[in-house]
């Protein structure tokens, strides 16, 4: 069957709950989407123009007379997304301190034993020892790790590339290891976000032909259940956390469900 | 068709000759040799030449147009070609660029030579030297024509008529003194020539690597091949085609230095010495500032990454030496790689290490995870489908 028909349309998620019934879960609040699409900008720029330092010499002579005009945008292009994708990890470290969202996030992103244990159970339910897969809280191992990787990724990358930049400061045995470094991290980023990010949320059958989490912030509730059923089973008991998580949860679950005052704390959430 | 004059050095025995093949049109195309011996008698013919005792093929045609228009297109065959009495030659005496070619050098008014330039690099780390004890194969060492063919006067494509020196204008200032116009427009173009380089970067890293990176020479004369070189980011300037990027004579002959005086690290002069370093690196004065504000740390380092030496000081022998007698370059390495480089050299390897099993262990093991997700996807799916 096709891989299109396992997953709700892409415009359902932009009916309001109360149109379709259905419930959305916010898994991105503005803020974070915005951060997201800045990094994977910057990222996306960052890679390019980084690895175009490696092309051979063949493709770099084909470049004819614009190759210099090519290698010095190369290095501006380079340094200008290096500096906002260093911004806004600060931006991001500030958020996680200072927002209660950010506070959340942080805690929920914190590694627990229980993620590991949830690895082996997830893989062994992959290759059929177990019946079903165990239930991920907010964030599950994998989106921990790739997280833990990109924290450590962005801060090796940002260090050796200012040591890179401001090279007449440093000797040049300081100067081998940036460079080393800066390189091998950044296949190790590339190939990390290739086959862990971009599979998980565009190749494999339920994200067909891509998750729009990223766009909309969103999730439906069948794939809240079916991935996150920790986080859904605690989000449903606790009235505080639907307040947060239910995308529309004031006007859709007013008719449908319990009826909720409107607290003022409510108007300030960013979502 | 640019000029590239490294056509020309390439090929044993055609450095012999003084013509350019495949050079373009002449800026100053100038139709007379002074041909008072008459040598073209016989040499104007295209199929003058002969295979020699290698088997190899000596061509001996000169075209006359474009001798004329090359640098040395003034002189008679006879200031070089010394000799040549006898028909057939049997008298041939190697050209040396020192000899007094009966020119006479404006500034001094006396026959104009080449013997500063060669003494200068017989004392270089090229030269064959001036103490008693002769180099170690001195065949294998650059002699002035592995760098030096008889260069035309290169056009001035895409530049002539753009600036207030390269015009017809200035040339015609010229010659309202000059009256001899073929002197003046030689005279012109000897000045424009030398105004700029003849040779861009990446040429000079070819013609330095002809040599360079031939291992089995290198290895002669207790020496590692230089394609380290290329772990750069120098290089990667060079290879992009940056103007002024910097090649070899960059650091090896700057700004107040010579290419036919390049000396070895070890020498005080050097501008490789580790005491010289901060003005290399900096080059004031020099047309690329490159790095103005250098530290004595950060010019102490090494330029090159860590070749072969490094890897057999480490112990670390995993480079090919395809039977080659590596001895001498085993000798040379225990005074050239200090304890230093040796231990930054370890480090870097074992960083190299490190991320090579990071790598592969967790993009290995991403593959894994991925694999077994999707098909257990497609399996669930399969069946809820």
């Amino acid at each position: 069957m096709s891989n299109k028909n396992l997953k709700p349309k892409f415009s359902a998620q932009n009916n309001t709950a109360a149109e379709t019934g259905k419930r959305y879960f916010i898994r991105l609040n503005l803020s974070e989407r915005l951060q997201h699409f800045i990094l994977f900008a910057c990222f996306i720029v960052l890679a390019i123009t980084g690895f175009m330092v490696m092309i051979p010499e063949s493709v770099a002579q084909a470049l004819g007379g614009a190759s210099e005009a090519v290698f010095f945008y190369r290095g501006l292009l380079h340094r200008i997304a290096g500096i906002i994708l260093i911004s806004v990890g600060i931006f991001h470290f500030m958020y996680l301190l200072f927002t209660r969202a950010g506070r959340r996030w942080l805690v929920d992103m914190l590694p627990r034993p229980r993620d590991l244990k949830d690895m082996i159970f997830n893989m062994l339910y992959y290759i059929g020892f177990k019946k079903e897969p165990p239930e991920f809280d907010r964030f599950s191992y994998k989106q921990k790790f790739e997280y833990g990787a990109l924290i450590a990724g962005s801060t090796i990358m940002s260090a050796t590339g200012l040591l890179l930049w401001t090279e007449y400061r440093w000797s040049k045995f300081i100067l081998d290891i940036a460079k080393l470094v800066h390189g091998m991290e950044a296949i190790l980023a590339c190939l990390a976000i290739m086959i862990w990010h971009l599979v998980e949320v565009y190749l494999l059958p339920h994200q067909s032909p891509i998750s729009k989490t990223w766009i909309t912030g969103l999730i439906d509730e069948d794939e809240m259940k079916e991935e996150f059923a920790g986080h859904y089973k605690k989000i449903m008991a606790d009235p505080g956390l639907r307040q947060i998580y239910i995308h529309g949860e004031n006007e859709a679950d007013r008719a449908a469900d319990t009826p909720q005052p409107v607290k003022i704390s409510d108007l300030s959430r960013i979502h | 068709m640019r000029f590239n004059s490294l056509m020309l050095v390439k090929p044993f025995g055609l450095a012999a000759l003084f013509v350019i093949l495949f050079a373009g049109m002449a800026f100053a195309q100038t139709d007379v040799i002074p041909d008072t011996e008459n040598c073209l008698l016989c040499h104007r013919y295209p199929s003058m030449g002969r295979f020699d005792q290698n088997g190899i093929k000596r061509i001996f045609y000169i075209n006359e147009k474009k001798f004329a228009s090359s640098v040395h297109g003034k002189l008679r065959c006879k200031s070089c070609h010394v000799g040549l009495d006898e028909i057939p030659h049997t008298d041939i005496k190697k050209v040396d660029c020192s000899t007094n070619c009966h020119i006479k050098e404006p500034s001094t008014d006396k026959e104009f030579s080449h013997v500063n330039m060669v003494e200068k690099y017989q004392a270089s780390v090229h030269g064959t030297g001036k103490t008693a004890i002769p180099k170690p194969f001195p065949e294998d060492l650059p002699t002035c024509k592995d760098c030096h063919s008889n260069p035309m006067y290169t056009p001035l494509e895409g530049i002539w008529g753009k600036s207030e020196a390269l015009s017809n204008e200035t040339l015609s200032r010229c010659i309202g003194c000059h009256t001899e116009k073929q002197w003046a427009q030689k005279f012109y173009s000897h000045f424009t020539q030398r105004m700029r380089r003849r040779r861009s970067p990446a040429e000079i890293i070819t013609l330095c690597t002809r040599c360079h990176e031939d291992r089995e020479k290198m290895a002669r004369h207790g020496l590692e091949t230089v394609d380290t070189f290329k772990d750069t980011f120098h290089w990667t300037q060079v290879k992009f085609g940056v103007e002024n990027a910097p090649d070899c004579i960059s650091c090896h002959a700057p700004v107040g230095y010579t290419t036919h005086d390049i000396r070895p690290r070890t020498d005080a002069i050097s501008p490789i010495n580790p005491k010289n370093r901060i003005n290399t690196c900096s080059n004031q004065g020099g047309l690329q500032i490159c790095h103005p504000a250098a530290t004595a740390e950060f010019a102490s380092g090494r330029v090159h990454a860590y070749g072969v030496k490094a890897q057999m000081m480490a112990g670390n022998n995993i480079f090919d030496t395809e039977n080659q007698d590596m001895s001498l370059v085993r000798k040379r390495a225990e005074s050239d790689v200090s304890a230093q480089d040796t231990f930054y050299y370890t480090i870097l390897e074992y960083i190299r290490l490190f991320y090579k099993l990071l790598i592969g262990g967790t993009i290995g093991f991403m593959c894994l995870h991925q694999f077994l997700a999707h098909r257990s996807g497609r399996r669930k799916h399969a069946k809820t489908g």
